[in-house]
């Protein structure tokens, strides 16, 4: 290498210069330092030649990340606030980011995902898609604009295995469901469009269910009594990635819809493929067409929904977009209060070592240089910080999944790969140049030489700690923000957790039983049985389905409206309310009992009781109930019907049941029991109390209350680890002048409020603007919250003196120091 | 010759003046030093440590290589050598600096270039 002999070749140009001198008669040693003087600084020579060689910033900046290690280490106190406030919300925000990627950002991963559309009709009385599946047949058949078109439709079943009998979550589908998924099946083979009485496995069921045994391929398995031939297992990576309204991705199996369900009512999703180049409004404007000629085809149709398209990806992540949106910004405000609070412990610094870096800069070091040296600084803290940051997000990840599995589309698939990595360094970089810039500015502006004149009381003063006041007000309006967001979600939970009296959910325990129609004997003879349980208060069956042609008098439309057949039973287990009227009885014929909401909406104003309706048949109003949320909690009770169950004919995949009783856990071996006496091919599934099931029913909402609740946890910690210590570090300085104060006379009191004034002027700057700015943000998340105004004036009221008074609290200890200053020794110390 | 009236280098000038003594051949450090200091009849003065960085420059961009030889009194030493590149650049850089110093004469004796 070039620079191997520079040392020998530097010897020989020295000795052959004083060979010269020697020639030209100076004494040797005279000679040999003439030679050196001329020659000059040998080892900078070096140097600097092998500098040529060299990176040199590389090489400085390597030599600035060991000198940042040593002064951390110096300090590790204020190394491991730094590097845990900077873990913290960096973790927070790289478990948001990795959600994020793999709910909204990720593409779906089936094949032509940019061409899937969802094309559904839209039914806004139980607000949700509610496609008929005739109306797809028709559609498939005629539309020329698609590639592919598929429909599907959760159906429960109870298929025969190596375990018995045992309830499976089916997906019935129709046209060219797998032409659309285009799965690689790991045993097997999927079923083309016309294939009748097969099945297809999930990879997970069909290791639980049937041992992993690939000699089940083939074979006949009974699913609902029937046999159906399984024809393949999907592989363990499939994903399923469609919009599904009954909240659950987690399918055992998938079945094809029979071919007489085709033909008649029964509702799915459809989800189409576009053939290149169509773009989705002329497509949407011919299945349009379509619609309108199956409409007059069938003049009866109970209803006509809206039709509407929308690319895929867009409809599965719209339900959480928004949600997911503020989150990203809670994450952000999290990360700048985390940024500025660090900001303000490195300009604490910063004044503290004014010395150091002046003597820096005396010996020559330049300016960049110096700055250049506490931006690595900050960024040995930023990536020890992410570091550690990755372990919280791993953690973090992986507490969200847990709490909800099924509450966001694709969640389960988030994790730590390198997009969320790089996302994460450019962060931290990001957020030290953020924290790095204030403390670097301060220096740029700042006199050197006068700071190291003014010796170890160097204090750039009143500039630099206004500017920690301005940054720790700005500190608190963000936290402010925040914690209103989190107040406001956790009062909407508090206002879908409230129940009427009488309404005890968590008394209530709930199963299903497969129960055929037919089986009404059994019914009867379990629901006797189920009553004679000690502890068991009452018990009672419900079927619950949607009719399509309920009549009300005076209108002529047909409308769709809920019915519940149920027994008697059930109105004591669950715990209704009647108004007026009476209960239906066993043996009550052609009788209804409405819900308030529903007699609203069939009769108006006139009284309903006695009235007629044709739900389903012709039946009189008996009674009236009251309102009542006992399906889902964040939305207002929906319009309801009870009949007797003994008047329910049609076949149904299962029964539910519900049990009134003071302790559900401790009955249910109880009733697993009874149920297997009195018929061993029967078993309960679904079983959880009535509070359980509703608390699922809002598990996005409980999803997004938990993350912004952590997020408005951190900040508040933060902020008051900040106000802390500006108010401290305030103190620290004044320590002389408070000292001669306190020998001039001024009482305890004088010097406690003094302080508390200054700290609380900060703090109640920052909470006003705050919540000013609060205002603005709290209505982008209008759609999340329940019954509660954005602008609720008890939350930000509550939010407020929350914030003043934590403030105030760390206003305390920095107070009560400055008030047992010994003047003596604060005027001794300098 | 009286101190004052020696010339310290300019930044680059210095790299020219290596380059313009090795187009009579290779040479040792010590002897590119005496030459710069020779030829302009001892006006420029060279730090001769700061010949060093300048050579490894000079390597570094492929205009001047190394290689062993022998010396008067038995020992090897190492000797510099234009390369084809550095001596197309010597034109150049020739051509440059001719420029400037005749742009910077004009600027200081105006009245002998009108006349």
């Amino acid at each position: 290498m070039n620079l191997d002999h520079l040392d020998d070749d530097i010897r020989d140009h020295i000795e052959r210069e004083t060979r010269d001198n020697i020639e030209c008669g100076m004494e040797p040693e005279e000679a040999r330092y003439a030679a050196l003087r001329k020659f000059g600084n040998v080892s900078r020579v070096k140097e600097e030649t092998r500098a040529v060689w060299k990176r040199v910033w590389l090489e400085q900046i390597y030599q600035d990340a060991r000198y940042a290690m040593r002064t951390l280490r110096r300090d590790p106190m204020f190394a491991t606030v730094i590097v845990a406030t900077l873990a913290i919300a960096l973790g927070l925000n790289t478990a948001v980011f990795s959600v994020i990627d793999s709910v909204l950002l990720k593409p779906i991963v089936y094949p032509h995902a940019d061409r899937l559309v969802w094309l559904n009709e839209f039914d806004s009385h139980l607000q949700r898609d509610f496609t008929s599946l005739p109306d797809f047949a028709a559609w498939r058949k005629q539309a020329r604009s698609f590639e592919a078109m598929a429909a599907f439709t959760p159906q429960q079943a109870a298929i025969q295995t190596s375990n018995g009998v045992v309830q499976m979550n089916g997906l019935e589908v129709a046209g060219d469901f797998w032409r659309i998924i285009s799965p690689r099946p790991a045993l097997g083979r999927v079923f083309g469009p016309d294939e009748q009485n097969v099945v297809v496995l999930s990879s997970n069921f069909f290791e639980r269910e049937f041992a992993g045994d690939p000699q089940i391929i083939g074979k006949a398995v009974l699913v609902d009594e029937r046999p159906f031939t399984v024809v393949g297992v999907l592989p363990s990576s499939f994903r399923f990635q469609l919009p599904a309204w009954w909240a659950s991705s987690k399918m055992d199996g998938y079945f094809p819809v029979t071919a007489n369900e085709l033909a008649r009512f029964r509702a799915g999703s459809v989800v189409a493929e576009l053939k290149p180049s169509v773009r989705i409004e002329p497509a949407l404007a011919e299945i349009e067409v379509i619609q309108r000629q199956v409409i007059q085809s069938s003049p009866m149709r109970p209803f006509s929904p809206t039709l509407y398209a929308q690319p895929l990806q867009e409809k599965l992540v719209s339900g959480v977009r928004r949600a997911l949106i503020v989150l990203l910004a809670a994450g952000a405000f999290v990360l700048l209060i985390a940024a500025v609070n660090v900001a303000n412990l490195l300009l604490a610094r910063a004044s503290a070592r004014q010395r150091e870096i002046a003597i820096r800069a005396a010996v020559g070091a330049g300016r960049m240089r110096i700055i250049r040296q506490l931006m690595v600084e900050n960024l040995v803290l930023t990536f020890i910080g992410a570091a550690a940051g990755l372990l919280v997000a791993r953690w973090a990840i992986a507490a969200l999944i847990r709490i909800s599995p099924d509450a966001v589309p694709r969640l389960g698939e988030a994790t730590i790969d390198t997009r969320v990595l790089a996302f994460t360094f450019v962060v931290a970089i990001a957020t030290a140049l953020l924290f790095g810039i204030g403390p670097a500015l301060s220096l740029w502006r700042g006199d050197l030489h006068r700071r190291l004149k003014d010796g170890s009381r160097a204090s750039d003063g009143f500039a630099n700690l206004r500017f920690r006041r301005i940054l720790v007000a700005a500190e608190l309006a963000l936290a402010i923000i925040l914690l209103t967001g989190a107040g406001l979600m956790l009062k909407s939970f508090w206002r879908m957790n409230q129940h009427p009296a009488g309404f005890t959910p968590e008394q209530i325990l709930t199963f299903k039983v497969r129960g055929p129609g037919t089986a009404k004997l059994y019914l009867a003879e379990l629901i006797r049985r189920l009553e004679s349980i000690p502890g068991v208060r009452s018990a009672g069956i419900s079927v619950w389905m949607l009719f399509s042609d309920g009549r009300f008098p005076n209108d002529d439309a047909p409308h769709i409206v809920r019915i519940n057949a149920s027994s008697p039973g059930y109105y004591r287990a669950i715990g209704m309310r009647l108004l007026k009227g009476r209960w239906l009885t066993e043996s009550d014929r052609h009788a209804i009992l409405m819900n308030e909401s529903m007699a609203r909406e069939a009769f108006g104003a006139t009284d309903p009781l006695g009235q007629g309706v044709a739900i389903p048949e012709r039946s009189t109003v008996v009674g009236i109930v009251a309102d009542l949320k006992y399906g889902k909690l964040d939305a207002s009770a929906p319009a309801e019907n009870y009949i007797p169950y003994s008047e329910f004919g049609g076949p149904v995949p299962s029964t539910n049941i519900a049990i009134s009783t003071p302790n559900p856990a401790a009955i249910i071996p109880a009733i697993r029991k009874t149920i297997a006496d009195l018929d061993p091919a029967q078993a309960a599934y679904d079983v959880k109390t009535l509070d359980q099931a509703l608390a699922e029913s809002i598990a996005p909402r409980r999803f997004n209350l938990f993350l912004l609740g952590i997020f408005a946890s951190v900040a508040l910690i933060l902020a008051v680890i900040g106000v802390y210590g500006v108010i401290a570090y305030s103190v620290a300085e004044r320590t002389r002048e408070i000292g001669v104060r306190i020998a001039l006379g001024a009482q305890t009191r004088g010097v406690v409020r003094m302080v508390v004034i200054e700290g609380m002027g900060v703090a109640l700057a920052g909470i006003l603007i705050g919540i000013s700015a609060a205002f603005g943000f709290t209505r982008l998340m209008a759609n999340l919250l329940y019954d509660v105004r954005p602008d609720d004036p008890l939350t930000f009221a509550a939010v407020g003196s929350l914030l003043a008074l934590t403030a105030l609290a760390a206003c305390a200890g920095p107070a009560l120091k400055a008030a047992t200053i010994d003047p003596v020794i604060a005027l001794r110390d300098e | 010759m009286r101190r004052d009236e020696r010339i310290e280098l300019l930044q680059g000038t210095l790299d020219l003046l290596i380059l313009r003594t090795l187009l009579f051949g290779p040479a040792h450090g010590h002897a590119i030093a005496k030459a710069i200091q020779h030829n302009s009849d001892y006006v420029l003065q060279v730090e001769e440590g700061s010949l060093y960085p300048a050579l490894h420059r000079l390597m570094k961009r492929g205009w001047v290589s190394v290689e062993e030889g022998p010396s008067e009194n038995n020992r090897k030493a190492k000797y510099y050598r234009l390369t084809a590149k550095g001596r197309k650049q010597l034109g150049s850089e020739t051509t440059k600096w001719e420029k400037l110093a005749g742009a910077i004469a004009r600027v200081l004796k105006p009245a002998e270039v009108k006349r």
